[in-house]
């Protein structure tokens, strides 16, 4: 094999191809064949490396040192610096934001130091696209010990033994769910993986299908053992096309490697795998509706049971796991689980990926022990929110979780500890808000989501949530009546009462997690008209503190209706009658000095906001609605 | 616009003349032919928009002459009237495409109501043919073909056809969903059902560019409702249209996971992050700059007099 003196290990994930990697690509190509490097510099096109906000980055071993934000323009002279003059180039580097020293290893940065990899071992360390990497780092061992060496039930003690619950969101035991379906006998059985990854805000299952194809492939193998199937498939989103092609090209190498089809490994054991391209519902990420997608039908869920273990796809056993589920199957094989359990609480053992996006400053994919608390993933490792924001909350579990204010920030990340707030772990989707964020909108965005995709068939979530989103409309244009926090609550539990599946059984969440912990905010909506975070354009006045001011015209120049008057050294001021509600000028104001007042104010802003020299009690509102 | 012109054809002409007594009445411009010949012979000249036939004529019989007519054109109508409706006749000419048939014998008020259908749907299929025949042609049907009879048979394959036929033709109009249907044996309205449930499914025709903005969390809380706004002002669209030159089209997706880099747009298939409204037009003109001319040089005016001040 050739030897090479340091592999450069560019990410071209999804995010950082959009951030323009491949243009990194070819520069780099094409730099170290200028200087002649080509036998010592190796260049590997990595899967998804999480740090995506930074992209494009990489990643240069044995060092280990880390660039982020690379261009075209910069990769002659970080050839040049670290790869002829061996001096690693500081100005690629990551920066803490204080202290503006870089730092070279990967390790140090906050970002990955709190990170324990078990799902993501090998993301950014192979070539995906190479099943002769994944295998150098013990891949496809797991398989073989369970085909040659393992019994169905001894892979079953084990992995019901490590306590693995499903991470698509529900958290069910996974190795009881493989005990019920191979206890059922039929002539076929399936075996599935759920790649419908569809809560907006978590790209966790993008990622590992991207960066790691084979270990799901080999998890589907082994699961496949345990319950005696011979078919599978995998369920996957067909907005994920480089997830789609990776994990076919994955197939396709394990099948001409013998590891899945006839046979495999001389074992006698047959299983072949397919991939389903899903075509965009939201509910087929639940289990029996997946099934019914795959037969080609509309994917619409039914009552359980018969649960899909003993009749699921075509009515025969089936066994359905996500993802991320599958990734961590072949370490738990090969080390035990003991291994496992050494991370996390006695409930929620192993790790959890999190996509941790939104307000924050370290934007990306985490992988954290269970049970750690929630402020070490938004404060260590995320950075908490962007200077000069405040922290509001973190929404978790997409439009069936909730979101959860800084008060219960040190809880720990553990299904029961995260579903008594309100919210659910979800599939791992960890969305920061900060005081930009009006929370009866994001209540509303969710119903947007959850009306829009809910399948029809039951009553309550049709109708249902259909309704809770009229209502939280007229909220946010100013039409919301004292009644309706109290018609809002009664009809969410209706609605989780009476719904068949999990969409309409979450559907509600988002709404009722928003009223328990932000109520001030759907009041000040309702009876004073006035939306603090300025989303609501009917229900906000944009003014101009005099005060606070500098007079620079960035607001002035900014805004599209021109609204705006002022000169220079003057204190601008808005003509309300001009003003649209854009709110382009407090975007684009450095010294905060535009300030949210209700809608139609009247009287003196400096008293009725306690700001200023003119500052009396903020109870009393001058708003006049 | 004139009204439709009708040729009845049957061997007995008592029938021709009751036909023409009834609609001529209520205006229709009609005509009589005494069989299948005679028919084909006027037909040739052009003009006509339905035609009512019967089955059962000596010579050339009504089947021949709906095969023929089929052959030059798809937009003549054609009801059949009969007065043995076997279901196996009737299905033969459904399959070549009739409308509707009257039974002999027929009251005025039936032939009217068959009529008016007929008529519809006529005109109907005419502006279809007239808009859809460009986009649907020989060559994109045979290849939707093939794909039906790679996946015939195979279980669960309707959605799989779906998306192979829509990456053919780019959408998925009645006409393809009705091939589907009849090519795997599935009832139309299932594949229909299909067709709606699904988001990734489109029944209206796409833009050369399609845009996608992501109506994800992180996008949410990133602001991409400014963008999107921005984007149907400037474009004059909606989610899910498409500009009246077929230049864009404009999608709404769920979560494209590019999250770190909210709030995202896609166009075709790039991805492009941390958009503002001003850099998506920017963008959008870079395929097409008459599309936002007037929109940028609007907001670099702005800039420009801004900074006079």
């Amino acid at each position: 094999m050739e030897k090479f003196r340091a592999n450069l290990m560019l990410c071209a994930g999804t995010g950082c191809v959009a951030s323009g990697s491949a243009k990194v690509h070819a520069a780099l190509r094409d730099e170290i064949k200028k200087r002649g490097l080509e036998d010592e510099l190796k260049i590997v096109l990595t899967g998804c490396n999480g740090y995506c906000a930074e992209g494009p980055v990489m990643a240069v071993y044995p060092d280990e040192i880390f660039y982020q934000k690379l261009t075209v323009e910069d990769v002659p002279t970080l050839v040049e610096e670290h790869f002829l003059k061996g001096r690693p180039y500081q100005k690629l580097m990551f920066k803490e934001p204080e202290k503006k020293t870089a730092i070279p290893l990967m390790k140090d940065i906050p970002f990955f130091k709190h990170q324990v990899l078990r799902v993501l071992r090998n993301k950014g360390l192979i070539d995906p696209e190479k099943i002769e990497e994944y295998i150098a780092r013990d891949g496809y061992l797991a398989a073989a010990k369970a085909l040659t060496e393992m019994t169905s039930e001894d892979i079953i003690k084990v992995i019901k033994d490590s306590g693995v619950r499903g991470r698509g969101g529900a958290g069910f035991p996974t190795g009881m769910k493989w005990e019920f379906a191979s206890k059922v006998k039929s002539d076929i059985k399936f075996m599935l993986c759920n790649g419908d990854e569809g809560d907006p805000g978590a790209f966790m299952d993008r990622s590992v299908m991207e960066a790691d194809p084979h270990s799901v492939i080999e998890g589907m193998i082994i699961g496949a053992k345990a319950i005696g199937a011979h078919h599978g498939f995998i369920y996957v989103r067909a907005e994920y096309p480089l997830a789609v092609q990776r994990l076919q090209l994955a197939i396709d190498q394990a099948t001409e490697a013998g590891l899945l089809g006839k046979n495999i490994l001389d074992t006698g054991f047959d299983f072949v795998l397919e991939i389903y391209l899903g075509a965009g519902a939201f509910v087929c990420g639940e289990e029996t509706a997946l099934m019914r997608s795959i037969e080609g039908k509309r994917g619409m869920p039914r009552p359980r049971p018969p649960f899909p273990a003993v009749k699921g796809l075509w009515d025969k056993p089936s066994v359905l796991n996500n993802v991320e589920t599958l990734a961590q199957i072949s370490p738990i094989i090969l080390n035990g689980a003991g291994w496992y359990r050494s991370l996390g609480t006695e409930k929620s053992a192993g790790t959890k990926v999190f996509a941790l996006t939104g307000a924050i400053s370290n934007v990306g994919l985490v992988e954290v022990p269970m049970g750690i608390p929630l402020r070490t993933i938004i404060y260590d490792i995320g950075g908490g929110p962007k200077k000069g924001r405040t922290f509001k909350a973190v929404q978790l579990g997409g439009p069936s979780g909730g979101c959860i204010p800084e008060s219960l920030l040190d809880i720990p990340v553990t299904y029961e500890d995260i579903q008594a707030t309100g919210a659910i772990v979800g599939s791992g989707g960890m969305v920061v808000m900060d005081d930009n964020t009006c929370m009866v909108g994001t209540a509303k965005f969710f119903l947007e989501f959850t009306a829009d995709e809910s399948c029809g068939k039951c009553v309550p979530c049709r109708v249902g949530t259909k309704i809770l989103l009229d209502i939280l409309t007229d909220i946010t244009e100013g039409k919301g009546k004292e009644s309706d926090i109290e018609t809002l609550e009664d009809l969410a539990r209706d609605i989780l009462a009476s719904s068949l599946c999990g969409l309409g059984q979450t559907a509600p969440n988002p709404i009722l997690t928003t009223i328990k912990y932000f109520r001030d905010e759907y009041e000040s909506h309702i009876v004073h008209k006035w939306c603090k975070a300025g989303v609501c354009r009917d229900l906000t006045t944009f003014w101009i503190d005099e005060k606070m001011c500098k007079a620079c015209g960035a607001c002035l120049r900014a805004c599209p209706s021109k609204a705006i008057v002022g000169e220079k050294k003057v204190p601008h001021k808005i003509i309300q009658e001009l003003c649209v509600n854009c709110r382009t000028c407090y975007d684009t104001c450095k010294f905060n000095s535009i300030r949210i007042l209700p809608a139609g104010f009247e009287g003196d802003p400096y008293e009725f906001l306690g700001i200023g020299a003119a500052a009396a009690t903020t109870g009393e509102k001058k708003g006049d609605a | 616009m004139a009204g439709p012109r009708i040729l009845i054809v049957d061997d007995e002409p008592v029938v021709i003349k009751s036909a023409e007594r009834v609609l001529r009445s209520e205006g229709y411009d009609v005509e009589g032919a005494a069989g299948g010949r005679e028919a084909i012979l006027k037909l040739e000249k052009g003009g006509y928009d339905l035609v009512f036939t019967d089955l059962k004529m000596p010579e050339v019989d009504g089947l021949t002459l709906i095969k023929w007519i089929r052959k030059s054109s798809q937009v003549i109508g054609i009801v059949i009237i009969t007065g043995y409706p076997s279901q196996d006749t009737i299905k033969d000419a459904l399959e070549l495409g009739i409308i509707d048939y009257v039974p002999k014998p027929f009251t005025p008020s039936v032939l009217l109501d068959v009529t008016a259908r007929a008529v519809e749907w006529t005109e109907g299929r005419k502006s279809k043919e007239e808009s859809a025949g460009e986009e649907f042609p020989p060559a994109m049907a045979a290849e939707l073909d093939r794909v039906i009879q790679q996946y015939k048979n195979r279980p669960g394959s309707l959605i799989p056809v779906l998306q192979r036929a829509q990456e053919i033709v780019g959408y998925l109009p009645p006409v393809v969903q009705r091939r589907i249907s009849r090519g795997l044996n599935i009832p139309v309205a299932e594949v229909h059902g299909v067709v709606s449930f699904y988001s990734f499914f489109t029944m209206k025709p796409r833009g050369d560019h399609n845009i996608r903005v992501c109506l994800g969390t992180a996008c949410y809380v990133k602001g991409i409702e400014a963008v999107t706004s921005k984007i149907k002002d400037v474009l004059k669209i909606d989610i899910g249209e498409t500009t009246e030159d077929r230049k864009f089209s404009l999608e709404g997706v769920r979560c494209l996971g590019a999250c770190g880099l909210a709030p995202v747009m896609v166009i075709d298939q790039e991805t492009f992050g941390a958009m503002s409204a001003k850099k998506a037009l920017e963008i959008i003109g870079r395929y097409d700059q008459s599309a936002v001319g007037a929109a940028v040089t609007e907001e670099a005016e702005a800039d420009l007099t801004g900074k006079e001040n």
